[in-house]
């Protein structure tokens, strides 16, 4: 038996882990006790991480669509099918009518060289992956506050926080590790304020718990801000020195008294006073956000709202302090740091600014236009107007908002390639399917929510036919007359770090258990723990008033319910990995929909029965949980199942500027089932 | 009995001779994580044991019990044999743990999966000289110093490492390799049960914990409250070197696999019974089920606690519910 130590694949902590192999199989995982943020921790995914590789549903040869079917084929002939169409409809419809979804479960490498391949091989901007529907509200958000759009501190600084607001976060099932080092702080005396319209784990163990109702998290910051400037409990000393704007923002949330947030967000009045107390009483204080802030119409605004009162009480730059946005795939963060992104190349450097940079390094004009973000490619390819997608390790038919829309998107197309381990319901729809070599297969690095740039290392030949990505990536960069000579994914990672500032002393062999935290400018940089310390990336750093607005869908007498959707502990996303993991399929085996005692007793729905949800958009059935734990008004689903889809639902609502859909608040009514 | 002094030098060549009759499992460094692992010639980590346990070696996490093969509309079975190992390294908690799996799966009915893999197995027990701040066996009398059911048990003093035998097959191991053993003398005996006193007083510090005493504090504990901050994780059941319990699956249509994975008490589908009913509903209950098993039926079961000692359960527990906080929370 061989243990090979590699990176999870599940969250954004990045736990590190050994994968136990025999035989050419993997039997088993275990924890790394020698790893600077898990610990020798691992949650319940962790240690089952790596069930789902040796599945036998993984695809494990090309598949090219015959009629109704797909057919087994080779990889020339698949490769040589995808980058033939992707020509033909170039050459008819002009580069921008081609797309490129990329992965946030593939690796930094693999995310670079679709990136590449979108820009210098198929000549168009229109790269995407599914940052769009988790955190571009933060990239935007905090790139214009602060200049750097990540996580400011790392997560083990979070034990050292005096205090500790989360908000729109459920951190012990999302990030088990994060909450993990949360409440080691809270062992030594922190304090916990968690704002959910749920009463999760978290929000039972916090000293204190506010339900704001959906979509009025704005209020809800700006009355704490409001609050915190009338008691002077914020820091002048730091908004003179380090910062721009604060006035513009001072007059702005003065109108957000408690008596107005209470209106607003159904929060009582005392209970905020007693929140922006706590929170600016402390030396320390440290702000942990995830979907619940970013997945809505105001998303953007959501999270300058949150950097204007830390900035505010000066709590940036230093231990214990910060800003905490959770990123959920284990590689969003590198997928966005490798510009997999419609108008940033890697290291966030502008397509407006960085082209001839990168026209340079590649020897290849390139767009200028930035390209379409990934709802808007849908939109493009309903109007006819993207007519090729490639689809790499994703699932939009079950992870974007409304699934009609989508499913009509994607056939709308003239031709869809899907790169995947797993048959999905997206690679259903494609034309030409390449199976993909799982984490346990390939060599690379993932750059987990603290900005860690971490080693995934093989342990296995890839199962069946299937390759590594950057290896087919490569291919068609070359069929596409790009070179692409690299021999190894390190070598992949030396032309990423030539032109990333930020990656800048970044290679495989200084990486080890450890990784290092970018920003990583020099071969000799140890690499950056805490950003901001004595200025702002930006310089500095930039408050924007803020205004509540509500959200796109409210309740009304038809749909009276407002529906949340988010993640179970036990599954991941689309459910690809997880529902292929026995105990954690057999643990939440099925949808359902969780409901106040309240609501369901007016219904006459009991707990255990089967109901119908229904939206603007479209109706599932699934079994009702009543369940004290979520906020009258408000219903909440799982996204992971396939047979009742929660985005069969939602709606396309988009905030305006990082273009991420409402997921977060659906209008919506129940009723039982006959 | 037979005993022998293996000079510090001639371990890697005693095992590398009998890496050649059969695969060697022993700790070592995987990127500075002590592991037991197939050892083919790396150097050893003996200081420290290993965050996972070496059960898994007798009991897999994964394994297939057979293939199931579809020709004509017949089946035919395929069993793999088990292979021949030695696991040098093992500390005498983990021994005891396999003490413990031996009575379980002995049991009618017997596993011969488990017990296959078991006969196939020697073991080479390495004492511990220098325990760690988690250890607890000797509150369990499963260490500092293993007394008996191993084939070799090794001890490190100032020359080199004491070995002695202690079943037929640890003494041929002995006797078929002369060439790497000095005979042992009353003082390398004298060094062994001096340092293996000294490592027990070292752990015996730890007064607070035994079966009784564990017993108390399971009844009086408000597992109410520690439910709240379990994370449901399953790590305490996935690193304790005595958790045995599994899950068996076919995985492929026709040909396949049926395989047995383990599985966990701590999540709620465990005890989950058809039609949604279950007898240990939260998991407070879960988690206490999991001390009682350990503390109170698996002493019933086996005349052996359920715990060993080791230490792994609060080491990998990210709510750090350990022994003081079964107390503590109220």
């Amino acid at each position: 038996m061989e243990k090979i130590h590699t990176t999870c694949v599940y969250c954004g902590c990045g736990c590190g882990l050994l994968l136990h192999v025999q035989d050419g199989k993997i039997v088993g995982t275990s924890p790394s006790p020698s790893h600077p943020m898990s610990q020798g921790r691992l949650c319940i995914k962790g240690w089952l991480g790596a069930e789902f590789v040796n599945h036998p549903d993984r695809l494990k040869t090309p598949l090219i669509r015959s009629g109704e079917r797909l057919i087994k084929a080779s990889w020339d002939n698949a490769l040589e099918t995808v980058a033939s169409r992707f020509k033909d409809i170039k050459e008819r419809y002009g580069p921008d009518s081609l797309a490129v979804l990329t992965s946030a479960k593939g690796t930094n490498e693999e995310n670079y060289l679709l990136m590449k391949l979108a820009r210098a091989g198929f000549g168009t901007n229109n790269v995407d992956h599914v940052a769009r529907l988790c955190h571009a509200p933060t990239v935007a958000g905090l790139s214009y506050a602060f200049g750097s759009g990540a996580m400011t501190n790392p997560i083990s600084s979070l034990s050292q926080a005096e205090v500790v607001l989360i908000i729109g976060s459920n951190t012990s099932e999302q990030h088990p590790l994060v909450a993990f080092h949360i409440l080691r702080g809270k062992s030594n005396g922190a304090k916990i304020i968690v704002a959910d319209p749920r009463k999760t784990q978290m929000a039972d163990l916090a000293d204190i718990h506010i339900t704001p109702r959906l979509g009025t998290d704005i209020a809800l910051i700006n009355c704490l801000l409001n609050i915190l400037i009338q008691e002077d409990l914020i820091n002048r000393d730091f908004i003179a020195k380090r910062t721009t704007g604060f006035e513009a923002v001072s007059e702005s949330v003065s109108h957000y008294t408690p008596e107005v947030a209470e209106k607003i967000t159904g929060i009582p009045a005392g209970k905020l006073q007693e929140v922006a107390r706590i929170f600016g009483s402390a030396n320390s204080a440290a702000i942990v956000y995830a979907m619940g802030i970013t997945q809505h119409t105001t998303g953007t605004d959501n999270v300058q709202a949150l950097a204007n009162l830390v900035m505010a009480t000066g709590n940036v730059g230093r231990e214990g302090t910060g800003i905490y946005p959770l990123r959920g795939h284990q590689n969003v963060q590198g997928s966005c740091d490798m510009g997999a992104l419609p108008d940033l190349y890697c290291g966030y450097q502008k397509v407006i600014d960085a082209r001839q940079k990168f026209e340079t390094a590649w020897g290849r004009p390139l767009p200028q236009k930035p390209g379409l973000t990934a709802m808007e490619m849908m939109d493009a390819a309903i109007k006819g107007k993207i007519k090729a997608m490639l689809i790499v390790g994703e699932n939009p038919v079950i992870s974007f908002p409304d699934q009609e829309k989508i499913i009509k998107a994607l056939k709308s197309l003239d031709f869809l390639a899907v790169m995947d381990i797993f048959p999905t319901q997206t690679a259903d729809l494609a034309d030409v399917v390449l199976p993909a070599a799982s984490f346990a297969e390939k060599n690379g690095t993932f750059t987990s929510t603290e900005r860690r740039i971490q080693m995934v290392r093989q342990a296995l030949e890839p199962i069946g036919e299937s390759r590594q990505e950057w290896e087919v990536i490569s291919s068609l960069l070359s069929r596409f007359g790009v070179p692409a000579d690299y021999a190894s994914a390190a070598d992949v990672m030396k032309e990423i770090a030539k032109l990333t500032p930020s990656y800048g002393g970044i290679s495989h062999d200084r990486l080890g258990v450890c990784g290092l935290q970018w920003p990583c400018p020099s071969t000799d940089h140890p690499g950056t723990p805490v950003l901001h310390v004595e200025k702002f990336t930006a310089g500095l750093g930039k408050f924007r008033p803020v205004e509540h607005r509500e959200p796109a869908e409210l309740p009304d007498l038809e749909y009276p319910l407002l529906l949340t959707t988010g993640r179970s502990l036990y599954h991941f996303h689309t459910g690809t990995m997880t529902r292929r993991t026995s105990l954690l399929d057999r643990e939440v085996p099925a949808a359902y929909v969780e409901m106040n005692p309240e609501d369901a007793g007016a219904l006459g729905i009991r707990s255990g029965q089967k109901v119908i949800v229904e939206s603007r958009r479209g109706q599932l059935q699934m079994d009702c949980r009543v369940t004290p734990d979520i906020s009258q008004g408000t219903i909440f689903i799982p996204f992971h199942f396939n047979e009742a889809c929660a985005n069969v639902l939602t709606g396309q609502a988009l905030d305006p500027t990082s273009k991420i859909p409402e997921l977060k608040v659906t209008a919506a009514r129940i009723r039982r089932a006959e | 009995m037979m005993k022998a002094l293996l000079p510090r030098n001639m371990l890697i060549p005693f095992l590398s001779k009998i890496s050649q009759k059969m695969e060697v499992i022993a700790p070592v460094l995987i990127q500075g994580t002590p592991a037991f692992c197939t050892w083919t010639g790396q150097d050893l980590a003996l200081e420290e044991n290993p965050l996972h346990p070496p059960t898994e070696f007798l009991l897999p996490h994964k394994e297939t019990l057979f293939r199931y093969v579809q020709e004509s509309g017949r089946y035919t079975f395929e069993e793999e044999q088990a292979v021949p190992r030695l696991i040098l390294g093992i500390r005498p908690c983990d021994l005891r743990a396999a003490n413990v799996l031996d009575r379980i799966f002995e049991q009618p009915p017997r596993d011969h999966h488990y017990l296959g893999r078991r006969r196939a197995t020697l073991i080479a027990v390495l004492n511990c000289t220098k325990p760690d701040d988690g250890c607890l066996c000797t509150q369990f009398g499963s260490g500092p110093e293993a007394k008996d059911e191993y084939d070799l048990l090794i001890t490190e003093i100032g020359p080199g490492y004491l070995v002695e035998a202690g079943s037929p097959a640890g003494i041929l191991l002995l006797s078929d390799n002369p060439e790497f053993f000095h005979d042992a003398t009353d003082a390398h005996l004298a060094e062994k049960s001096d340092l293996m006193k000294k490592a027990s007083e070292q752990i015996k510090l730890h007064s607070d914990i035994s079966l009784q005493k564990m017993k108390d504090r399971i009844k009086r504990a408000d597992w109410e409250s520690l439910e709240k901050e379990c994370f449901n994780c399953g790590g305490c059941t996935f690193v304790c070197p005595v958790c045995h319990c599994f899950n068996i699956l076919d995985l492929g249509i026709p040909d396949g696999e049926r395989v047995r994975c383990r599985d966990t008490c701590i999540l709620s589908g465990f005890s989950r019974l058809a039609g949604g009913a279950n007898p240990r509903k939260s998991p407070g209950e879960r988690m206490k089920n999991w001390y009682l098993d350990k503390f109170e039926y698996t002493p019933q079961k086996t005349g052996l606690a359920g715990c060993v000692g080791c230490g792994r359960c609060q080491k990998v527990c990210m709510a750090e519910i350990d022994r003081w906080k079964l107390e503590a929370v109220k």
